[in-house]
């Protein structure tokens, strides 16, 4: 039933750490990656040159695997891809949409196709398109986010494929690991732990608001756009929550949301910006290092499993 | 065939199935979401034993019986 996620990605740990645009650059992803685990590198902020750039990067950092996360909705999708698979990244891990399409270019550059599916219906479709694995995300996640819980979607999910399943949206730490595992899981992706990671170069502020955030402090706005994106819930996704309410025009919600990530993630208005982060924010009280992070949740997914009996 | 794949939509869409012609928009009129089209397809490629290219561009019930037919070919 488990399947071996290390040997099919070649790292040490089945962790793979959730791909954040505008978070997750070379620096988080080379230690991730340095660390045993799988860094993902997000590009939905970036074109080509500037993927290649930040590849080229982590490189030099490391020699360990690593991926790149293609927002498939990006205008520079098409290039983007030509760059990965020229560049022969080991994995990518895909969002919005289905890599179907570019399949061929990743199996003749050997690069693994990890994509994320929110829903039974779509990770069948991406096992049909001929992906190697397929992430299962629950709502829990921060982000762009489906409907259903980790906890429903993963057996689920599970039970209609014969790839393997990451499970991803609400593990922060070894007993989440470990659930996981119970629903059937092969890996694990984690975001908002890794968000707080000593290497992660997200500004001060964010990583505040994080470690401080409670169990109830998020919220999904842009759910009336077919977008939804889970956030802290601040001043910014009040405001959206009363344009939504009043229906107003997707225009002006997308109005409000241009650029509102980079004002949190790089001049650190959590405030004003918008706060990207999962529901399992309340259990991340600490920054450490990615080793540190990875070691942690590890030695405690062993110890719950250990210790499990019925 | 197009009535058995007007069916599962109206299935899944929660719609009457007599409201449903080729020019329905499955997102404006269906309020169908990415979650829904997925099931939709998914559902008919079970139904004709087939699988569907090009599910990015579907704007109307008619693309998808358009699709339906390519793919039977």
């Amino acid at each position: 039933m488990y399947a071996d996620i290390c040997g099919l990605l070649n790292i040490q740990y089945p962790i793979i750490q959730g791909a954040m645009a505008w978070i997750s650059d070379p620096s988080l992803v080379s230690a991730v990656s340095e660390a045993g685990g799988l860094g993902v590198l997000a590009t939905g902020h970036l074109d080509a040159e500037g993927c290649v750039k930040a590849i080229k990067e982590i490189r030099e950092r490391t020699d360990k695997p690593f991926a790149v996360n293609i927002m498939l909705l990006s205008q520079f999708a098409d290039e983007i891809v030509k760059a990965v698979c020229e560049q022969k990244v080991p994995v990518v891990t895909t969002g919005a949409g289905s890599p179907g399409k570019y399949i061929q270019m990743f199996k003749e550059s050997g690069t693994k196709v990890l994509p994320v599916a929110p829903s039974v219906a779509i990770a069948k479709r991406m096992e049909k398109d001929g992906a190697d694995a397929v992430i299962a995300e629950g709502c829990e996640s921060g982000g762009h986010v489906g409907k259903i819980t980790t906890m429903a979607l993963v057996p689920q999910v599970v039970d209609a494929l014969n790839i393997p399943v990451i499970a991803a949206g609400g593990i922060a730490d070894g007993r989440g690991m470990a659930a996981a595992r119970m629903l059937g899981a092969s890996g694990f992706q984690i975001g908002t732990r890794f968000l707080v990671a000593k290497e992660c170069t997200v500004h001060q502020n964010y990583k505040d608001r994080i470690i401080k955030a409670k169990d109830i402090d998020t919220t999904t706005t842009g759910a009336s756009t077919g977008h939804p994106v889970r956030v802290i819930r601040n001043k910014l996704a009040r405001k959206f929550e009363e344009l939504e309410k009043n229906n107003a025009p997707a225009e002006e919600l997308d109005k409000l949301g241009r650029g509102a990530l980079r004002r949190a993630v790089v001049e650190g208005d959590i405030e004003n910006g918008s706060v990207m982060s999962g529901q399992i924010a309340g259990l991340v009280n600490k920054e450490q290092t990615a080793e540190e992070i990875i070691k942690e949740l590890y030695g405690q997914y062993k110890e719950v499993m250990k210790n499990t009996a019925v | 065939m197009f009535e058995r794949i007007r069916e599962i939509i109206a299935d899944q869409t929660g719609k009457d199935a007599d409201e449903i012609t080729m020019d329905t928009n499955v997102k404006t009129d269906l309020e169908a979401d990415s979650l829904d089209l997925f099931q939709i397809i998914n559902d008919i490629e079970d139904e004709f034993d087939i699988k569907i290219e090009n599910v990015e561009g579907i704007e109307t019930v008619g693309d998808v019986v358009k699709l339906v037919e390519e793919s039977k070919k």
